[in-house]
Order: structure tokens, then sequence, then C-alpha cells
């Protein structure tokens, strides 16, 4: 839809071209790619015939091998090989220690970043650039068999993702060159998919239990409205953590001393197969060979529950709590969904069918569900289905807090709070003259700030002079649709806009992510201007076209002669630099455009809503 | 720049009566309603302006929804359309009888954990609780249909005590839960 050109809130205004768009599930054990193919929503294979694509990217020499070409690589080859980088997807080097097991690979320690990297024999990788790989692989796939670029694409983060998790997968999407239109939850990609499947309203949870992150999501769905009314988890919990329970029980069996990188992958991998061989068997052999090490022992079904027992209560503890949370009682879930290849195993399905009195529905595919329902928005968000009532309304997982004396939290924005949302708050200064303060926001539910996720820090700064207390300093803290939080400062006795200076704990700084694109761009730099050029060049037409347009149909009505004057005169401005060549002229011109129509838009928006409203009653529209 | 008419108040926004009494069914349908026009999903594909605009006309829709759907916010806002600057109240009252019943309530709550059967300890409570806030709710409609907004404000304090020790109670009972686990 471009500049203006609303003609009813929803609807696109283009709607003779097709857009393409894709839904990708981007996952810690494996990943997927799905879109609308003449009609039909399904996950997109490779050449020989696999949907699944193993998230693990190899780093040779010169080289880059993504899914199951690096996976082959996996035993022999570990510390090049990466494998459930999504474990580490927005955490700090302090946080990833706890996963040494998990992740046995070698961080650089003398980076300068607050994002760990590891090392490999071509170069030391964030977990967002290996992400930025898989992204890729699964992009190129769904252009190659749709013949076509994609203009968009919806990709699915675990609902329990925190600001920084989120920002590091949007990062990564960046990397990977792909126009990002939402970032999903993964249940809530589940719910769209099952409610669209089924045809049936009520209440439903969703359990999703992956290789490296659980998540529990109540939803409410009618008529096309998914509403999220709670959401849990536990962002890292998950198959990896099973398969780490019956490696350390093999390494007691075996009675082995040390183990390297080398035989840590086997035995990861062996345990990894006899999991999944027991969800149809009752015991299986489990064999590692490595060096001097020949063992073989059998594991049953009854062992591994033992083995994994805990791990399933504590699911079950955090779906208890989502229950509370959304104020409802397990008898009025409707059905219960099965998400993510960790809930094949039986004793999960056990558990979870005893806690809510019901068998979890497990007839649609736990692997593929999530990238179809992404699959699903992604098509309706690239305005290919302007006449569907599809609505998805998400929640927030975490309390959004400040941190107050003494290392308290304050909450600003509680956890399961619709987004988006905003919230603001005032401050003041405490020194006569003072110009500037520091804010501190984490995430989480705990008291103390230590015991929470630390986003970022703000500062403020060019607060006006004034006698101490006298500065009134709005802060507004707010939550978009992808789940990623914003802030604005404001002196409001002045009026004066503050600068918001960002130290985010996690995530890359700006120049980093420059730095990584520049180095991934085959492009000589040349190019890449000559393309951002070419890009300005469009949006200034298409700006242009759409101020015209908009001014024929209610320009006379809605505007002053003046108000006219100036939004012409911005817009000749702007078509006159067109073919001036310089990218940073034609921007300047196309922002001075939007900001003249500002008002117009906005006048625009509102008689196009109130147009809408006016012919519905509230009483015509069920609940 | 606002293209959501901000100065209505939020019973306006939903098309409802400026009424303590209010068929959530009806807030929830006019809640999805406007979402489905100011959603940033609707947005997608419009400039960097409009889609600024959504989010934060999305957000004033979830803000209003919130406040009108939990009685205490609800209480407290009708309170604030009525005129009262309810911004800067501190939560105190000076009513005796009322605080000396939270005390002990309080001090019930404490010994909770340790009683032979905690969990029945903290529903006890609840009950209580969730008496006295009804009686409340009603005090407060009561009053405000009268004008009595200065008495009603009183009330809505005590309404937003008995909403704070049922949060905790709440998360004492989580952890009991947790713990039997």
């Amino acid at each position: 839809m471009a500049l203006l050109q609303i003609s009813e809130p929803g609807l696109t205004t283009a709607p003779h071209q097709r857009n393409y768009a894709a839904g990708i599930d981007l996952g810690t054990t494996n990943s997927l790619v799905a879109t609308n193919r003449s009609g039909q929503i399904e996950t997109l294979p490779d050449e020989q015939g696999r949907h699944l694509l193993p998230s693990i990217v190899h780093y040779a020499e010169n080289d880059i091998l993504v899914g199951y070409p690096a996976e082959q690589l996996q035993s022999s080859d570990p510390m090049n090989t990466l494998s459930s980088v999504k474990r580490i997807m927005g955490r700090g080097v302090e946080d990833i220690k706890g996963l040494a097991n998990v992740l046995p690979y070698e961080f650089d320690g003398n980076s300068e970043s607050h994002v760990p990297r590891i090392v490999t024999r071509q170069k030391n990788v964030s977990a967002i650039e290996v992400s930025a790989e898989i992204l890729k692989t699964l992009s190129d796939r769904a252009e190659q068999t749709l013949g076509e670029q994609l203009a968009g694409v919806v990709i699915t983060v675990p609902a329990y993702f925190d600001d920084a998790q989120r920002q590091a997968t949007r990062d990564a999407a960046r990397l990977a060159d792909l126009n990002v239109y939402r970032l999903l939850s993964e249940p809530t990609a589940a719910a769209v998919a099952y409610g669209l499947d089924q045809k049936q309203d009520g209440i439903v949870a969703i359990y999703d239990l992956g290789g490296g992150t659980f998540d529990i999501s109540i939803l409410h769905l009618n008529k096309g409205v998914f509403e999220v009314l709670a959401t849990g988890g536990n962002s890292s919990l998950g198959g990896d953590d099973m398969d780490n329970d019956i490696g350390e029980w093999f390494i007691q069996q075996a009675d082995i001393k040390n183990v390297d990188a080398i035989l840590s992958r086997q035995i990861l991998i062996a345990a990894r197969k006899a999991k999944e061989s027991l969800t149809s068997v009752e015991s299986t052999d489990v064999t590692v060979k490595h060096g001097d090490i020949d063992f073989t022992t059998i594991l049953t079904r009854e062992k591994l529950n033992e083995l994994i027992h805990d791990l399933v209560d504590k699911t079950l503890m955090s779906c208890r709590r989502v229950l509370r949370d959304a104020k409802l009682d397990r008898s009025e879930i409707s059905n219960i969904v099965m998400v993510g290849g960790s809930t094949r195993v039986p004793l999960v399905q056990k558990q979870v069918g005893e806690f809510f009195g019901k068998t979890p529905l497990t007839n649609l595919d736990p692997d593929k569900v999530v990238a179809i329902g992404a699959a699903l928005q992604a098509d309706l968000l690239a305005g290919n289905k302007a006449d569907q009532d599809m609505l998805l309304l998400d929640v927030l997982p975490l309390s959004l807090c400040i941190e107050t004396m003494g290392g308290l939290s304050e909450k600003i924005i509680s956890r399961n709070t619709p987004i988006p949302v905003a919230r603001a708050q005032e401050f003041t200064t405490f020194k006569d003259g003072q110009t500037a303060m520091a804010i501190h926001v984490v995430q989480g539910e705990r008291e103390l700030v230590s015991d929470c996720r630390s986003l970022a820090h703000f500062e403020l700064r060019g607060i006006p002079p004034m006698t101490a207390g006298a500065a009134r300093i709005k802060v507004t803290y707010q939550v978009d649709a992808d789940g990623l939080m914003s802030v604005m400062a404001e002196e409001t006795s002045s009026g004066v806009k503050t600068d918001i200076v960002i130290k985010p704990s996690y995530g890359l700084t700006d120049s980093e992510i420059e730095t990584m694109l520049r180095d991934s761009m085959d492009h000589a730099k040349d190019d890449i201007q000559a393309r951002m050029l070419a890009e300005q060049q469009v949006e200034a037409r298409r700006v242009i076209e759409a101020i015209d347009s908009a001014l024929a149909v209610d320009g006379q009505q809605l505007l002053s002669v003046d108000e006219l004057v100036n939004i012409t005169d911005a817009r000749n401005e702007l078509e006159g630099l067109i073919e001036s060549g310089s990218e940073d002229l034609i921007k300047k011109a196309i922002k001075n455009v939007e900001t003249v129509s500002e008002a117009y838009v906005a006048k625009r928006m509102n008689a196009s809503v109130s147009k809408v409203l006016s012919g519905k009653n509230i009483d015509q529209v069920d609940v | 720049m606002m293209q959501l008419d901000l100065k209505k108040n939020y019973f306006e926004l939903f098309d409802l009566e400026v009424d303590f009494q209010l068929d959530q069914k009806l807030l929830h349908a006019a809640q999805q309603r406007l979402q489905s026009s100011y959603h940033p999903d609707r947005f997608i594909n419009a400039n960097d302006l409009e889609k600024r605009l959504s989010v934060q006309n999305a957000a004033h829709v979830n803000e209003a929804y919130e406040t009108l759907k939990n009685p205490v916010k609800r209480a407290r806002y009708m309170l604030q359309v009525g005129g009262l600057d309810t911004l800067n109240d501190h939560e105190t009252t000076t009513d005796t009888p009322f605080l000396m019943e939270q005390i002990e309530l309080r001090e019930e709550m404490d010994e909770c954990r340790s009683c032979k059967d905690p969990m029945r300890a903290c529903s006890h409570i609840t009950g209580k609780l969730d008496q006295r806030s009804k009686e409340f709710s009603n005090q407060f409609e009561l009053l405000y249909q009268q004008g009595k907004l200065e008495d009603a404000r009183q009330v809505s304090k005590k309404m937003q005590f008995v909403e704070r020790i049922l949060e905790q109670i709440d998360d004492i009972q989580i952890e009991l839960e947790d713990g039997l686990f």
C-alpha cells in the first residue's frame, strides 16, 4: 500500500499484482519453509524431496555448507559444524557458559562485542550469522520453487523469546536480505494452521516442545480471530536436553572419564537416535565407537522415562502457570495441540494428556504445522487474501520492568498484556541543571533486577536545564506487534524531545551489522550504491503517484489552501530530484513529503475508519 | 497526528455507557472490531508513518481494553472521567477497621505456608477477599451513580488493596503447586 492510498483500513490497494510470501520456521534442530503453491499452503522440499533442513552450518576453509551436507560432518568435525545455535540467539557471553555441555564450541574470548562469537576455521561467527545462512538457504529454496522473488516472509520465534532473542532473529533476517513482515510466535502459528484446518472455534492449548525451547500458549479461536489469552514456557528447554540426559547416563554406564568434543558429539547423536527409536519400540541399543571406546548398552523406554521425567514435569509447571494467568480451569480447554518434534516422545503425550484430562491432538504433523501457519499469515500479510478476516492478537510473554533503587525491578508492562502496547511513565530530575539521566530496562518476573534479563541501558540526554524536580520527563515504552520494544522520551513542560542513546545489553550494534552486511555481500560498493539509488527512485515515484491519486480523491475536501500548496510544493520538489542521481537528496525529499502530509494522512485514516465503523453496530458483532 | 480520536474516553471509544457494570462480551467484541481496523498487520505494506500510527492506535485500543476489563482499573479510570485527578493518589486509606482487617488477612496469608493444608488455607482467604471485592464494587457503583466521587475514590483504594493481596496469594499458590509437583 502506497503513501496515503487508504481506501479502507485492512484492504490493500494493489490487488492485481500477486506478492509471493513465505513462512519460515527457524528451529533449534530443524528448519522449514512453507508457501502458497497454487492455492495450497505447503512446506517445500529440497531437490531430494526432504522437507526438513537440519539447522546445522559447517564452516570450511572457503566454503559454507548448510543442512544435510553439514550434518554429515557433525561428528567428524564438530568444532566447525555448528548446530542448535538458536539456543544462543540474543544471549550474552555469561549466559552461554551454562550451555557448555549442549554446545561444545570454542568462543572468542577477546571479542569486544556483547554477542558471543564461535571460533571456526573460516572466521569467528555469531549465532545471528549462522541463522542468516539457514534463512538464506530456505528463502533460496522458496524462490527457486516459485520462480519468483519473495516480497516478504514471516519468521517464527518461540512465544517465550524475550526482546533480545527476537531482535537477534530480526538481525539474522536483515543479514539474509529478507523483508520480514512479522515475527510470529510459534504456538500462535500452530494455532492458525490448526484453526484453519479444523474450522473449530473454542479455547485451545498449544503445547510446543521443540529441540531447545518450550512454549505453552492458550488461545481463543473465534471466526478467524486468534487471540492469545496467555503464554508461558522456557526458552532453554527441549529435546536437546533429553539427549543430554541420555548422554550423561551413557557416559556413566560406559564409565568414560575423558570426553572430548568429537566423542561428546557422537554420544549425543547416539542418544538422539535412541530417543527417536523409543517412540515406536520398547527398548533399543545405544552404541558409540570412538578411539579406544567401543561400548554398547540397552536403553529401555522405562529408563528413558525416568531420565526425562523432571524435564516433562517442568513443562507441566509452565502449563499450570499459564492456566492461572488466563484465569481458566483445565476443563475449559477444548483441545490440546501438540507441536514440535519432541512431542513424539510417548511420556510427553501421556503426561500432557493426564494433565489436561484429554487426549492431545497429534493429527497435524508436529514438524510442519508451525511453518504452515507462518506461511498462511505471510500470504495474508502480502495482501493476497484481502477479503479474509483473519486477525492474530498476541501478547507480551515476559513483563517489562525498569530498575529502581536498590536493584529492584518495577513492572511497567505485565506479561500477557496484548501487544502492541505502550505505557508512559513520568520522571523528574533530582539535581539543579541536570541534563541527562539513565534508565535500565529489564525483562522478567523476578523481584531483583539481577534475576531478570537485562535488555538495554537508555541514556536520556538534552534535558533542558531546570531546577531540581522541575523537569517532567515522560518516558514511553512501546512494544510492537513483533514483541520488540522501543523507548521514547520527552520533557513535557518544554516539549523538548530528549535524545536517547541505547546500549543494548546483548544485541549487535548497528555498525556491527553493517560490517557483517558488507562482508557478506558479493557486490562491489558501487553496485550497492546503484541499487540503493534505484530503490529510492522507485520509492519516490510511488510516493508521487500515491499523493496524486489521494489528492484527486479528497484533497479539496480535507485540506486548506495552504496545506494543499505545501504538499504540492514538496511533491514537485521530489519529482525534480528523481533524476538528480543523489540517493540522499531523494531520501530527504521523500521524508519531507511525508512530513508535510502527516496531518493529511491522519485525516484520511480517520475518514475511512469512521466510514467502516459507522457501517457496523456493536451488537452485530458476536463474541 | 492521531487519527484515532484520543479525546474520546475509553467508554466512548468502545461505544459503551460510562457505567461500572459493563458487558464484558460487548467490550471484547468492540476491542476486536477496532483491532481489525487498526492492527499493524493491516498496514504491512504501508509507509513508515502509517505503520507507526497503526502501532500507536492499536496500542491505544489495547490500553483502553485492559483498563476497562479490570474492575479496579475501570473504577480508577471512571474517577478520572468524572474529573478527579487520581494519578497522584497515594495508596493510603484512613479507614481503621478496614486497615485492621487487611493486617489480619496479611498475617493469615503469611501463615498459610506453614498450615497443615496450605492450599485450602489459601482458598479460604481468597473466598473472603472475593466477597469483600464484590461488596466494594457494589459500593463504588452506588456512590459513583450518586455523584459522590470522593467517597467512591476511597472505596476504589480499598479495591486496590484487595486486588494486591489476591495477587500475592496467587504467587503463594503457584509456589505451593510447584513444590507439590
